[in-house]
């Protein structure tokens, strides 16, 4: 399960993840910065496009979390572009997505837990928030604190799980039918499978930041 | 030699029976889209709350299936190819 070392960097191993982090992180600020160039207040072309992506972001984590998740818009936002990009780009022949890998989804769900879990503190304070693990007895700590574990496993095994497991069947088709058969089941693993992905995923991080802040 | 390759089938049962899980969550989702299917006919004004809700609730449902494949594939890439590949060389 190592990935492939690219090409190195005076003896630092580029792998072939963080190649494509690195080409998506490059394509997403190229097209943003671009796409923001002359705004109107009467949208045309493109600009329909990512108001109806901002537009759909924001209801949705407002809508959860009320008015004071306004904050949490342009990290939800970006990890929703960076994880749709990411499955999407592995219908490319010879692309590699970055979220088939563990490192990558592990990182992305920790990030959300922290950022979860400090904004906890923040807004309760240090002592209810450690309160808040004891509930509703002091006893229950281990399994509230197993909880919280499990819960960045399962965020980040989810995705990765998902489109390792699609890459892994695919494979396995282009090994015994090389022809036709591979074509549909690349759409639904590639294109559909993603997007489902990318939006569980992303439902999933706005209601883990919403039950650890309220 | 008939000790790795003993190993190497149990691992392979085992994975086997380990993906039974991914089964048991297949039911459990299809009948909560099918309740889903039932409550957006009865009231189809409600679609978007009750699909968020259902996918939601997929989700969580299905970190069953997912902590049995992590299981199978640790299990097969780091424990069952090296034993695979040592049993290739004895022969």
């Amino acid at each position: 399960m190592e990935p492939e070392v690219v090409f190195y960097i005076h003896t630092f191993p580029v792998t072939q993840p963080l190649l494509f982090t690195w080409i998506i992180m490059a394509a997403v600020s190229i097209a943003c910065f671009f796409l923001t160039r002359n705004l109107k207040t009467v949208p045309r072309g493109a600009q329909h496009l990512l108001e109806l992506l901002v537009d759909g972001i924001e209801n949705l984590v407002v809508g959860n979390m009320g008015p004071e998740g306004k904050k949490f818009v342009p990290l939800i936002l970006t990890i929703a572009v960076y994880v749709g990009i990411s499955n999407l780009i592995g219908v490319v022949p010879g692309a590699y997505s970055p979220t088939e890998n563990l490192n990558t989804t592990l990182t992305l769900a920790a990030i959300v837990f922290l950022v979860g879990h400090v904004a906890a503190i923040r807004k309760k304070g240090l002592w209810t928030w450690l309160k808040g693990f004891f509930q509703p007895y002091f006893f229950m700590f281990p399994i509230n604190l197993a909880g919280e574990i499990s819960q960045v496993i399962s965020h980040a095994f989810r995705l990765y799980g998902n489109v390792f497991g699609g890459g892994i069947l695919l494979s396995i088709i282009y090994m015994v039918a090389p022809y036709v058969l591979p074509t549909p089941l690349l759409g639904w693993f590639g294109i559909f499978s993603g997007i489902i992905q990318t939006a569980v995923f992303t439902l999933l991080a706005v209601v883990y930041i919403q039950i650890k802040i309220s | 030699m008939l000790e790795i390759a003993i190993i190497v089938a149990a691992i392979a049962i085992g994975s086997g029976i380990a993906l039974v899980a991914g089964g048991l969550v297949g039911i459990g989702e299809g009948y909560a889209a099918g309740k889903a299917v039932e409550a957006m006919a009865r009231q189809p004004e409600m679609e978007g709350p009750i699909r968020t809700t259902m996918i939601l609730g997929q989700a969580v449902s299905e970190s069953g299936a997912i902590y049995s494949l992590a299981v199978v594939l640790l299990l097969i890439f780091n424990v069952m190819l090296p034993l695979v590949n040592r049993l290739l060389e004895l022969l």
